[in-house]
């Protein structure tokens, strides 16, 4: 009997790995809840108002991007535009080879996980080290993020020791702040060797042409403070309208994401170093990244290009704390990513379209996102997408109800069913082959069924009532 | 290039096309985001200074203040912004060593640097740092601790203030404490790119 | 076409003054808070103007758990409501709904937009069926010719203890019933006033205590066919939830939900320790008979 993919992911998921990315979410989560009503006394309605403002953003998309492009060129920055992953990389590939470039330093994308833009430039010659402390670990690892913001939420400090070791860092040892000093001393080195450095962006402003970086290492600001060059990927719905705007989103981003008021370092850059600053980059370039958006944004799905990349959907589903990350074979996991990876596949949706079954449509995602996407209707809608194409992903493990709904619009098999249902109180069920019920069973037992006793109940009570000599109920 | 830049907007314009209206930005007011605590009259410094030990950073109410850290914490070399060097070595006892020039092929051998904030944050404690003010970015992010003058007349009150303020510099970054990461395990450890000391000399 | 209302003002994206309508059904629920890309309609209901409802069972209660059924009754005739119970109702269309056969989950709202036919409250003792037949049953119906019908069907339709609380303005329960009750807040119930209404009415009858226990945001893992294609996760979601819940010792599991109440009972009987679950109208109603209340 065949099941979901994400199940059997859980499934087979080593004990440590879920009980770290349990600990590390649930954590996330209640640092989320504390700071937010501790400091606010509506953070719902925070939500509902920056929801409104990406919403808007969303919607005027065709408007906002040649605004800010105008924008960002009058501050002295380069525009490139990058339909598709392979151009992204292109776009990057070529900035470097105009300055003959050979090593980048990176802080943390998640646009360049999308486009791979590590592996692209490795195998054309650049040495392209990853510089927040997690994606460094995943890189020298050879692995994958597991969390849009803590990418190493299931690994443990014996499994990043022994990396390090692997590495040539140093001897075994997984004292955190030995890791963490190893890197710093490593990664140092890098910085100032490099020739140039590459950020994402969390929102570029449409009014200033600001790009905004919020960050906790440092690791953004020595990579705009050493090398020569700035390249910033950005996907094309990071925009906000107003400077203003910065005032809400920032106060909700940090709180969300990892319980912060704000993270250690928020940067705003509008352009390359100022005329007597003697650090930093000369120049700087902006490469808005579609990859897929302009699909969702085709889609009914739309209002999920709201989402500012917090993690705190991550953080709630009961759901990504049994899996894990991985279980969602994409860059996007979690809430965001049942909805966001599927549509980002484009043609690849059926293959991607276990994702939104991957739910108890709970909802508490939606509860906590600090631009109120409304997922579980997403997801929904995904599903019934997933059904119109016949995606064999999607379907896996879920009952037929098209013999269920012409039993449900017809009140005489509808009681008949009642009726007949009565054989399962004395058959061995574990007989019965309907894949359902062998599920169910796995792990629960069925209660008796007792199809029609209400009916008859009420039916006699109609009747002493009637004959009590009053239609309407006693009090 | 163009043509990707065509193709992405045309596909933009496409995917909007059937929507009957677009959705209208909201209108927000700044009370909206006013935390608890800080409703009412704020002495801006003293809750500036509260807010940043809270993220672990450290206050210094004056030069002597300062002085005396260093002695007692044994920090005997450092990076001074010029500008500042001539105001503040006078305080400093001869055997502490400011240089006034970053050397980035020796730039473990800057325990401190001194630079000028350009304002700050009361309520979260954050020193604000720019281009123009910031004799040397690498100064001010690559030794161990890191001193931000913060002129007291800067100091915001809150988030909408500080973003109200922002202005034209090219590279802005606001500090809120010494750098850290919790990505091994949860566990906070701070010092991680950038400073693990991070301090705000208040001054006048 | 529907016209639903968006923020009311505002600037376009360049600053100039737009009005705000969106033909798309997204409107600002009154208790504030925009829950989905359809509309809520249990924050939009007709004033009640007599007591007199139908009764919805749900499909769960015709098959396994008639007593809550029954109960249900008993506490709505109790409160001098007269109780009609279409013959003809079947289910709510949720489960095919979830699992993307909007074609096959429409032909049974249909068939239950034509068997509650009517004007007067639809009461369901269920969470997650009140919430399909006012917010659910609008999406799959977005564009169908029969959403006004679907629509006004969903405005009539209340789950019990958002009725009894805020339809009929109850704010205690009299009675008596000593247990320490753990009370699951179903996820359904998220964006509704039914789990404030159902602790409230709980909370008050003489000798209930209830029991908060750990992690009560997380739901029970039942999530309709989820709880058949994702076995590992949905039982392991409910094992978790169980032993929270074992923490406090309650002396009985209540819910608005017998699905997960079904689902988090089934796992503690599978394990060999069975809990004790009940409805919140078995609750009520046995207060009742407790108090020497019911007739």
């Amino acid at each position: 009997m065949k099941f979901q993919q994400i199940d059997e992911y859980a499934a087979r998921l080593r004990p440590e790995t879920k009980a770290s990315v349990h600990s590390g979410s649930k954590a996330g989560h209640e640092k989320r809840t504390k700071v937010l009503f501790d400091h606010f006394i509506d953070p719902d309605r925070l939500r509902r108002i920056a929801g409104d403002i990406k919403q808007h953003v969303v919607e005027n998309l065709d408007t906002y991007l040649p605004a800010v492009e105008a924008k960002l060129r009058a501050n002295g920055v380069h525009v490139h535009w990058a339909a598709t992953a392979e151009a992204a990389n292109e776009a990057v590939y070529s900035i470097l080879q105009a300055r003959g470039a050979k090593r980048m330093v990176k802080a943390k994308t998640m646009v360049s996980e999308e486009t791979e833009l590590g592996h692209f430039l490795e195998k054309r010659g650049v040495e392209c080290v990853e510089t927040d402390l997690g994606e460094f670990i995943v890189q020298i690892d050879g692995d994958h993020p597991s969390h849009i913001v803590k990418p190493i939420i299931h690994k443990n400090r014996r499994e990043i020791a022994t990396s390090f070791e692997r590495h040539g860092l140093g001897a075994y040892n997984d004292d955190p702040e030995t890791i963490t000093r190893r890197a710093r001393v490593h990664l140092r080195h890098k910085y100032l060797e490099a020739d140039v450095g590459l950020t994402g962006a969390n929102f570029v402003v449409a009014e200033s042409g600001r790009i905004v970086l919020v960050t906790n290492e440092g690791n953004s600001r020595f990579c705009l403070a050493a090398t020569k060059c700035h390249i910033a990927m950005v996907g094309i719905e990071k925009i906000l309208p107003r400077d203003r705007d910065l005032g809400l989103l920032l106060n909700l981003l940090a709180r969300s994401g990892t319980g912060q008021q704000l993270t250690v370092y928020t940067e705003f850059i509008s352009g390359p170093r100022g005329p007597a600053q003697p650090d930093g980059p000369e120049e700087m370039h902006v490469v808005f990244v579609d990859n897929g958006r302009t699909d969702v944004l085709a889609s009914e799905c739309r209002d999920i290009l709201r989402c500012i990349r917090c993690g705190a959907c991550l953080n709630v589903c009961p759901v990504y704390r049994q899996a894990s990350g991985h279980a969602y074979r994409s860059v996007y996991p979690g809430p965001v990513g049942a909805v966001l990876s599927p549509l980002l596949a484009g043609e690849r949706f059926p293959a991607m379209a276990d994702l939104p079954k991957a739910s108890s449509l709970c909802g508490a995602c939606n509860e906590v996102c600090p631009v109120n996407i409304p997922i579980p209707d997403l997801l929904l809608r995904l599903r019934e997408k997933g059904k119109r194409e016949g995606s064999d992903a999607a379907a896996a493990g879920t009952p037929a109800m098209g013999g269920w709904a012409v039993m449900a619009s017809q009140p005489f098999a509808w009681k008949a069913a009642l009726a007949g249902g009565r054989i399962m109180n004395v058959l061995p069920t574990k007989y019965v082959p309907v894949a359902a019920l062998q599920a169910w069973q796995s792990r629960r037992t069925l209660p008796t069924w007792r199809g029609g006793t209400f009916r008859s109940w009420l039916h006699d009570r109609r009747k002493q009532q009637s004959q009590a000599g009053s239609a309407a109920p006693r009090n | 290039m163009s043509n990707d830049r065509e193709a992405i907007l045309g596909r933009v314009r496409q995917a909007l096309a059937p929507l009957p209206t677009r959705a209208a930005a909201p209108d927000w007011e700044r009370e909206l985001v006013v935390m608890r605590h800080a409703r009412g009259a704020v002495d801006a410094p003293a809750l500036f200074a509260e807010r940043l030990r809270l993220v672990n950073g450290t206050p210094i109410a004056s030069v002597e203040e300062l002085v005396a850290l260093f002695v007692s914490s044994g920090w005997r070399r450092g990076y001074c912004d010029p500008a500042l060097a001539a105001r503040l070595r006078p305080a400093f006892p001869a055997e502490i060593v400011f240089e006034t020039e970053f050397d980035r092929t020796r730039v473990d051998d800057y325990p401190f640097g001194i630079t000028a904030a350009v304002g700050a944050i009361a309520e979260t404690g954050t020193v604000i740092l720019n281009d123009a003010a910031t004799s040397r970015r690498l100064a001010a992010l690559a030794p161990w601790v890191h001193v931000a003058v913060v002129p007291r007349r800067s100091i915001h009150v809150d988030l909408p203030e500080a973003v109200a303020a922002l202005g034209g510099d090219p590279n802005i970054i606001w500090c809120t404490g010494p750098s850290k990461t919790a990505d091994v395990e949860g566990i906070l450890i701070e010092g991680v790119h950038g400073p693990g000391v991070q301090i705000a000399l208040l001054v006048d | 076409m529907r016209v639903g209302f968006r923020s009311v003002g505002g600037c376009g994206p360049l600053g100039q003054q737009k009005p705000s309508r969106r033909a798309i059904g997204l409107r600002v629920c009154s208790a504030g808070l925009r829950f989905a890309t359809a509309p809520m309609l249990n924050h939009d209901r007709p004033p009640l103007t007599e007591r007199r409802v139908q009764l919805m069972a749900t499909c769960l209660c015709d098959a396994f758990y008639d007593d809550v059924a029954r109960a249900t009754v008993e506490v709505l005739e109790h409160l001098g409501v007269a109780v009609e119970f279409p013959e003809g109702q079947t289910c709510c269309g949720q489960p095919a709904f979830n699992g993307g056969d909007w074609a096959a989950s429409r032909k049974v709202v249909r068939h239950a937009v034509k068997t509650f036919a009517g004007s007067v409250p639809v009461i369901v003792p269920s969470g997650s069926c009140a919430a399909m037949m006012f917010h659910g049953a609008p999406l799959e119906f977005e564009r169908e010719a029969d959403l006004p019908e679907v629509e006004a069907l969903g405005r009539r339709t209340w789950e019990l203890a958002d009725y009894l609380v805020n339809g009929l303005g109850l704010t205690s329960w009299p009675g008596r019933y000593d247990a320490r009750i753990a009370f699951h807040r179903s996820c359904h119930s998220r964006g509704t006033a039914t789990g404030e209404a159902a602790q409230r009415l709980l909370e008050s009858i003489p000798g209930v205590t209830v029991l908060p226990f750990g992690e009560g945001e997380q739901c029970c893992g039942f999530g309709g066919t989820f709880s058949v294609s994702f076995p590992t996760i949905s039982s392991a979601m409910g094992s978790l939830k169980l032993e929270h819940i074992r923490a406090v010792q309650p002396d009985a599991l209540v819910s608005v939900d017998m699905s997960c109440l079904m689902h988090l009972g089934g796992l503690a009987d599978k394990e060999g320790r069975p809990i004790r679950i009940l409805h919140l109208a078995q609750v009520l109603r046995d207060a009742l008979r407790q108090g020497g209340l019911l007739g």
